[in-house]
């Protein structure tokens, strides 16, 4: 390579441009500013035109955030696929008002064998939407789907309650066959427990153990979610899903409760907060939630007609290490509990978040406010001078840490950090972390203090409360007691739900009065506003957004029936 | 040429071989898994997802893989997107990125050499002064906030244009000028001094003297002599602008590419990081051999040669 640069500028033999030098030479000097100018020209002139309304007239418009990671109900871990998913599928139960599970594709289940076994009897009218009837199979096949180690689904682990699931997924146990979930008969699903457990038949609420058509998924492979491709059976079509930007849904005329009355919905794809809440107040959003809203809009989106705070099965909670000093010593943990006034982390995050005492939130089973310590500065100063400490004299230095992604974690760590200062007379560090470098940091050093949250899959104690056994990856606290172990197995196999909910009592005493490895600080709220225009939109207490009631308020509903 | 065409190529393919290697050491080094999760995994679980994707191989195996899939223009599965390749991912977004890109770039283009010749021919005017001052407000205010700004002026408050919405023609206005502001206010700048510098050249005098208009004066001998710079900076610009920007994309939801740089690195989702990086400095390469073939065409005194006279 020899690049050589003649700087005389004012040599008579100038050198001779190259054939086709000699063609861009005369595009850049003569065309080049034609060219740039030309194009400011017709982008005044697009931007002269008017700004076009998103989607049609009759489309029903929200905003889910993000692109979903994937429409495989297999392979979904996220709330964003949820959302798309649970408007286009349903499964053999979702849960009421009161958060208990209620029939959907099964008319009924019967429990046998002392739990052991349950058999779920199927409607015989759900359609796929290619017209197929919706069979016990297809649920055996989803099942063992998501337990194939081949999948590689991150909640496999979800039905390791059924016989054999655990050793399949492992690897250990190559035939299929051998899973203890069976279709019994076109309409009838037998599932085999290898213990009896409570809250496996809540767990059908959950998406994951949706029925899949295996022709479908093994024809198309990867792509089977693809619009051209996927079957369904819910209130939705998925009709179009262009990445990054927008899905669109149509009514299932198929839909065994009936077509919906929307006529289209789009869903956006729109992380950016300010933008989308603009959007809905040029009208060309209907639906609006936490993913819509910015915290400092909050209070204003609570004067729009529409809006409304719905209580998530989400708790907020912040953790102690209970082997390292100073919280190896339950007096100090118990102080630094009592030192909180957690009504205040409602005021401040404007998102009508509940102050929790208890671990099991608001809604379901078990929920007990009457267990937990309350707000209380002398006995905290009382308990921290008893450990040793008194105002905060000798407390050694100590950090709590959170993930610096979102800034709500780090109003509520201010604020508490401001309490411990006033009421304690201890100084803690504040220190915040990249998300995935602290789920590390969780991993292997954990800070004195750190927060997490959890929020439920399905709506049952027990999947709030085993993140604190000491067998759970999930706790990082590592605090143990058998006595808790325990009393979760207990409550887990017990069918009596008021027996169940005093066992639980009992765990959660251990866990948020006597033991204290954690603070649960508050549970939280979404903040919905929907267009005055519609009526009949369910938001979950588990974050999912339900279109298949949604009408113009001047429409009659929809023909459907209950099941 | 075609020796110079070929080394070009040949320290191209060094430079990418390079970045990819570096991207996949300092990606592993990073603390925190493409799989960890707030709810942790159990271990058998992470075992089928650590098989599913090879990461149970060790590093030099999963380097060698990597490279070779990179040979083959297969740039790998993504780790948080599970259906798509990330192929189909740049695919999909690029286009949309360069399109904006393209816009903002000719915007600037265009905003430059009006602005920049107008100031640079009347040196210290007001209008001079008053085009530096917003030349320097273009270059110091962010992206962010003058998005934000146009958003909440023209869409939300006048209704003239639309923000958040992708499709139409007139969805690309707002992104465009908020991208396009920056680079437009940085060339107008340098072609403004660069021309006040020329137009008190030798050569400037000499064809006042032959008589020449003033139009011809700027357009045919100052303009083109002070394009040498803009030139320089406008391949790495170009790259730069049609690759996508976080910010804009995210602003103003642009289904493109330049999210990715920041949501994959958050995810560890190292096969888009990757693809993205690759694909980005391919096209800054290219950019940059483009800018100099380019000077040779605007410059007759530089001249690119084959070999040793």
């Amino acid at each position: 390579m020899k690049e050589r640069r003649d700087w005389a500028s004012n040599s008579r033999k100038r050198p001779r441009p190259q054939p086709i030098g000699n063609l861009l030479s005369a595009i850049l000097q003569k065309f080049f500013p034609a060219l740039c100018f030309g194009g400011l020209f017709l982008f005044c002139t697009v931007a002269c035109k008017a700004a076009p309304q998103a989607g049609g007239e009759k489309a029903f418009r929200v905003n889910i955030g993000t692109e979903p990671p994937t429409l495989d109900w297999s392979l979904a871990t996220d709330h964003v696929s949820f959302n798309v998913i649970a408007n286009l599928m349903v499964g053999l139960a979702e849960f009421d008002r009161d958060l208990k599970p209620s029939p959907v594709i099964a008319k009924s289940w019967e429990i046998h064998d002392g739990g052991r076994k349950i058999v779920f009897r199927l409607r015989d009218d759900v359609l796929w939407s290619d017209g197929q009837k919706v069979r016990a199979a297809d649920f055996a096949y989803s099942w063992k789907r998501l337990l194939n180690p081949r999948t590689a689904s991150e909640y496999a682990y979800i039905l390791f309650d059924i016989v054999n699931a655990e050793a399949y997924n492992r690897g250990k146990l190559a035939d299929e066959s051998a899973v203890g979930v069976v279709a019994r008969d076109e309409f009838t699903l037998e599932v085999r427990l290898r213990s009896p457990v409570s809250y496996f038949v809540p767990l059908t609420t959950f998406e994951v153990t949706y029925p899949q058509r295996r022709d479908i998924v093994e024809k198309y492979g990867p792509e089977w979610t693809q619009p051209a491709h996927i079957v369904t059976n819910g209130p939705f079509l998925l009709t179009s899903w262009k990445h990054d930007h927008k899905i669109e849904l149509a009514p299932n005329p198929r839909f065994f409760l009936g077509r919906p009355a929307l006529e289209k919905v789009e869903m956006f794809m729109i992380r950016e907060k300010t933008t989308a809440l603009s959007m809905y107040e040029q009208g060309r959003l209907d639906f609006i939630d936490n993913k819509s809203i910015p915290a400092l809009e909050k209070p204003r989106a609570a004067k729009m007609a529409g809006h409304q705070l719905v209580p998530q099965l989400r708790g907020y909670y912040y953790g102690f290490v209970v082997d390292r000093k100073p919280f190896d010593d339950v007096r100090v943990r118990r102080a630094f509990s009592m030192a909180l006034d957690k009504n205040v982390f409602g005021k401040i995050l404007h998102g009508g978040e509940r102050a929790a005492s208890c671990w099991i939130p608001p809604g379901m089973l078990a929920h007990n406010p009457k267990i937990g310590l309350s707000f209380n500065p002398p006995e905290a100063r009382r308990l921290l001078r008893e450990a040793g400490y008194p105002d905060g004299r000798g407390f050694p230095p100590i950090a709590l840490g959170f993930n610096g992604d979102e800034e709500d974690h780090r109003i509520v760590a201010e604020a508490a950090q401001g309490m411990w200062k006033k009421n304690l007379g201890v100084l803690v560090r504040l220190e915040s972390q990249e998300w995935k470098v602290y789920l590390k940091k969780l991993q292997t050093d954990p800070p004195h203090l750190f927060r997490l949250g959890w929020g439920a899959d399905y709506p049952d104690p027990d999947n709030f409360m085993k993140v604190f056994a000491s067998f759970s990856g999930n706790n990082h606290t590592r605090w143990k007691n058998p006595r808790y172990d325990r009393l979760l197995d207990a409550a887990a196999t017990e069918p009596n739900p008021e027996r169940r909910a005093r066992l639980y009592d009992e765990a959660q005493k251990v866990l948020c009065e006597q033991d204290l490895p954690i603070v649960p600080l508050f549970t939280t709220t979404e903040t919905t506003v929907l267009s005055p225009r519609y009526t009949g939109l369910q938001y979950s207490a588990m974050s999912r957004l339900l279109l298949q009631r949604v009408r113009p308020k001047h429409s009659p509903p929809a023909a459907g029936r209950r099941p | 040429m075609h020796r110079f065409l070929a080394g070009r190529l040949a320290q191209a393919l060094g430079v990418l071989w390079l970045v990819a290697t570096l991207t996949f050491v300092l990606l592993r080094l990073v603390p925190g898994g493409p799989f960890d999760r707030e709810r942790r995994l159990p271990p058998e679980v992470l075992a089928n997802i650590a098989a599913k994707y090879r990461l149970d191989e060790p590093l030099p195996a999963q380097y060698l893989r990597y490279l070779s899939g990179l040979v083959r223009g297969d740039l790998g599965l993504s780790y948080r997107y599970v259906d798509r390749t990330v192929n189909a991912i740049v695919a999909e977004t690029l286009p949309v990125s360069a399109l904006l890109g393209g816009c903002a770039f000719l915007l600037a283009l265009a905003v430059a050499l009006l602005v920049g010749l107008f100031a640079g021919a009347r040196p210290d005017t007001w209008a001079d002064r008053l085009f530096l001052f917003v030349a320097t407000l273009g270059i110091s205010l962010p992206n962010f906030i003058l998005g934000a700004l146009l958003a909440w002026l023209f869409s939300l408050r006048l209704g003239w244009l639309p923000s958040g919405s992708w499709g139409a023609p007139a969805d690309l206005v707002l992104p465009a000028i908020t991208l396009g502001a920056a680079p437009a206010a940085y060339l107008s700048h340098l072609l403004r001094a660069t021309l006040i510098e020329n137009l008190g050249a030798d050569f400037i005098r000499t064809a006042r003297a032959k008589g020449l208009s003033e139009g011809a004066v700027l357009l045919k001998h100052a303009l083109r002599n002070s394009l040498i710079p803009v030139l320089t900076v406008c391949g790495p610009l170009a790259a730069a602008l049609v690759t996508g920007s976080f910010v804009v994309e995210y602003v103003f939801a642009v289904p493109g590419m330049g999210r990715f740089y920041i949501s994959a690195v958050t995810d560890r989702d190292y096969p888009v990081i990757m693809g993205v990086t690759i694909v980005y400095t391919a096209l800054l390469v290219l950019a940059n051999l483009v800018v100099d073939l380019v000077y040779a065409v605007v410059d007759p005194r530089i001249k690119i040669a084959d070999g040793p006279r």
